[in-house]
């Protein structure tokens, strides 16, 4: 039973499935020999059983119509054929297979294999997008064969059939969102929430607490933010609430996307080339420190408007962080790799592209993270000082205005929003990197 | 059995390329002021087609060898010539790295975030000497024929540590390579795993024919595998005793309990006990 585990654990639609799933699936198995010379099935039979390469070898002659010619493929252990049993429509065999040698295969009904994994529909489209890219690509099959796997509906709207890239990283990603619904995490930061907010409640309203006392309620603010006709004039109901977030929310934008775009190639060349360090770090180095607070009279002198001054200081700040992170992150890549690449005969720039880029994404994307972080931080200090619109400029004018709920309002929508973004990197990063993803998978995180 | 008649003769038949030479290098490191000599007069001569064994115990020096034959580091005087071609010598202390010697590093460098069929592929794409399909060709059928069919799409982190020495070592024959320079490959496996490296590593060589340049600490692994062993003195690293292991190629694992394999154990093991309890009171790192 192991080996038949371990098996079917090698077969590319079977390699993501939990190992419960693996065990049901290896029960409708059955191991069947052939002699050299036998002929497993014909072109036109009717196909009822998926079929795996125990040991042994397969000849896989498909014959895909007039004028196209056959597709010849030998089978070794570990390969599936025989998928036409996982068919929408109707199951006929589209090759014809014959044992090279003695040959022992594994095969699992395709309508029980079928009944079985419809039970998790989500799970049951990620076996069957990896039976439609190995269609594709192990055997050249055009994309009209791969298209007739059997969907089941539930991700299918947007798990499509060809290729490793997009198709299999959406279907994995709702696969691992369903099983974070299974598991305890969401209720366990539920729980986080309520103790935050009881402990709000307790402190202000309940014991009033000194120090405490003063400040705004949960239930006020509560009842502010949901309030048609709101005391200080902020609820979810008031569009100048979306104007202010609006605001903020393009500014970060604008100046994360300008701090990536120029921190993450200056980083890689402080990383890459020692001559270009010595230049351009002990400047960096001298400008990273300044606090952001202390460019804001600059930052006016140079730029005019209220606009411009604000997406400066924002930007500042990301471009320090996400710059040094990716020159850490390329320092941090184990000298073999280069060494190997350039043994394997690749050029300066070609290791430069395939090796340092590459190696270096772990640490840009948590450089990302932390340059996300503080463009809010420093969004606010900005916006504190000038412009009139903005989750910060809320936070400040509310204050002098002795408007409290609403300094409360604009903070926690600050803590949802910059929450939401660093969440937005985080899954812009785990897409890009699908080999590390799968790496910590394994590795039980 | 027509099998094995068809390996045999494929091992006696010689390679004619790979034959390293290595003619008084001496390398010394600076790296504050104070002098350490790494390598000393050092003189070694590898025929094409063998699988020579660097002992010793370790950081006496043997990488630092391995570095200078890859390109990876300078000498400080000598000369290092493959097939009469000099490689380094005085007035080019670094050798220039190249397609034709290929390490295979210690912990492995596979890199992560290709998977194993692009790791495979690596060299030729990038020396873009064939088309993009014949070398995906090419990759697909050198894996099939080394046992790796089915890991093709997998990334080198979720397959076992075995596999993916196999993958690497692989990926360097694709290039067709005259020398394989191997820095201790195999010593973060277990032993069970090891022997099935052994093995496999032996079967890949009868079909490729190679000149492998081998550094370990470990001896069993060095008279299984070896056609000669060059046991090196601590650091300073020269060859202080080289012996032919004579017993015939191909083998397998019976060969570890056969007597002659035990004698040549017992030969060897107190020279190499010696050189560790030298290199032991000194001090040195591992590396």
């Amino acid at each position: 039973m192991d080996q038949t585990n371990a098996l079917l654990r090698r077969a590319m639609p079977f390699q993501t499935v939990s190992d419960e799933l693996l065990a049901d699936i290896a029960k409708l198995a059955k191991l069947k020999s052939y002699a050299r010379g036998d002929v497993i099935y014909n072109a036109g039979d009717v196909a009822d059983n998926i079929q795996i390469v125990s040991s042994g070898s397969v000849q896989h002659v498909m014959k895909l119509g007039k004028g196209s010619g056959d597709l010849d493929r030998v089978m070794r252990s570990g390969e599936v054929f025989g998928w036409a049993a996982v068919f929408e429509d109707q199951r006929a065999r589209l090759a014809t297979t014959t044992c090279l040698e003695r040959t022992e295969v594994l095969q699992i009904d395709g309508e029980e294999l079928m009944s079985l994994i419809r039970r998790t529909p989500v799970t049951g489209d990620v076996i069957m997008s990896r039976f439609a890219t190995m269609i594709t690509k192990e055997f050249a099959a055009p994309d009209a064969v791969a298209a007739r796997i059997t969907h089941f509906g539930q991700a299918a709207s947007t798990a499509p059939v060809q290729g490793d890239g997009v198709g299999s990283g959406w279907a994995l990603t709702a696969f691992r969102l369903s099983q974070w619904l299974k598991s305890p995490k969401p209720y366990l930061m539920l729980a986080g929430f309520a103790i935050l907010l009881s402990f709000w409640y307790l402190t202000v309203e309940v014991w009033k607490l000194p120090r405490f006392k003063d400040t705004p309620g949960l239930t006020t603010v509560v009842k502010e933010l949901l309030s048609h006709n709101p005391v200080y004039g902020l609820s979810i109901y008031t569009p100048e609430y979306y104007q202010h977030i609006w605001a903020s929310v393009r500014r970060v934008a604008i100046a994360f996307f300008l701090a990536t775009a120029l921190g993450v190639p200056l980083g890689l060349f402080l990383g890459w080339s020692k001559q270009f360090r010595e230049y351009v770090f002990p400047v960096f180095e001298t400008l990273r420190p300044i606090p952001i607070l202390a460019w804001v009279p600059l930052a006016i002198l140079m730029f005019s408007g209220t606009e411009t001054p604000v997406i400066f200081l924002t930007f500042l700040a990301s471009f320090f962080a996400t710059a040094l992170n990716t020159m850490l992150g390329v320092e941090s890549i184990d000298e073999s790799y280069s060494r190997a690449a350039y043994c394997l005969g690749a050029s300066k720039w070609q290791v430069f592209r395939e090796v340092i880029v590459p190696g270096a994404m772990p640490f840009i994307f948590t450089g990302l993270q932390i340059s996300v972080g503080v463009a809010w931080f420093s969004l606010v200090a900005g916006e504190m000082v000038s412009g009139e619109f903005g989750l910060g400029y809320v936070i400040n004018t509310s204050y002098t205005m002795v408007r409290y709920p609403t300094i409360v309002i604009g903070m926690a929508t600050l803590g949802a929003v910059g929450y939401g973004t660093s969440a937005l990197v985080r899954m812009v990063g785990d897409y890009m990197m699908q080999w590390r993803v799968r790496e910590l998978a394994l590795g039980g995180r | 059995m027509n099998n094995m008649i068809e390996t045999d003769r494929l091992s006696q038949q010689a390679a004619t390329q790979g034959a390293i030479r290595i003619e008084d290098v001496v390398k010394i490191y600076d790296p504050d002021g104070a002098a350490v000599m790494a390598v000393d007069h050092c003189s070694l001569d590898i025929p094409a087609g063998e699988i020579c064994m660097i002992v010793g115990p370790s950081g006496c020096g043997k990488t630092t060898l391995l570095n200078a034959i890859a390109g990876f580091h300078s000498i400080t005087s000598g000369r290092i010539f493959m097939d009469g071609k000099l490689l380094c010598g005085p007035d080019k202390p670094m050798a220039e790295p190249g397609s034709d010697r290929i390490v295979v590093f210690q912990n492995g460098a596979l890199f992560p975030w290709k998977t194993n069929l692009e790791n495979v592929a690596f060299g030729p794409l990038m020396q873009g000497k064939l088309g993009k399909k014949e070398i995906y060709e090419k990759a697909r059928s050198m894996m099939a024929d080394a046992g790796l069919s089915g890991t093709e799409n997998n990334f080198p982190g979720e397959v076992s540590s075995g596999l993916r020495r196999r993958v690497e070592i692989v990926r360097a024959l694709m290039n067709d390579p005259k020398v394989l320079l191997f820095d201790e490959p195999y010593r973060a496996l277990d032993s069970l795993t090891k022997s099935v490296m052994h093995e496999a590593l032996l079967e890949i060589y009868y079909k490729n024919k190679v000149t492998i340049f081998f550094i370990t600490h470990d001896l069993e692994e060095a008279i299984f595998l070896g056609h000669r062993l060059v046991i090196m003195t601590s650091r300073p690293c020269k060859p202080k005793k080289i012996l032919t292991v004579d017993i015939p190629h191909p083998r397998d694992y019976g060969v570890l309990t056969s007597p002659r394999f035990r004698e040549l154990m017992e030969e060897t093991s107190a020279v190499v006990h010696e050189e560790a309890k030298k290199s032991f009171a000194a001090g040195e790192r591992e590396g």
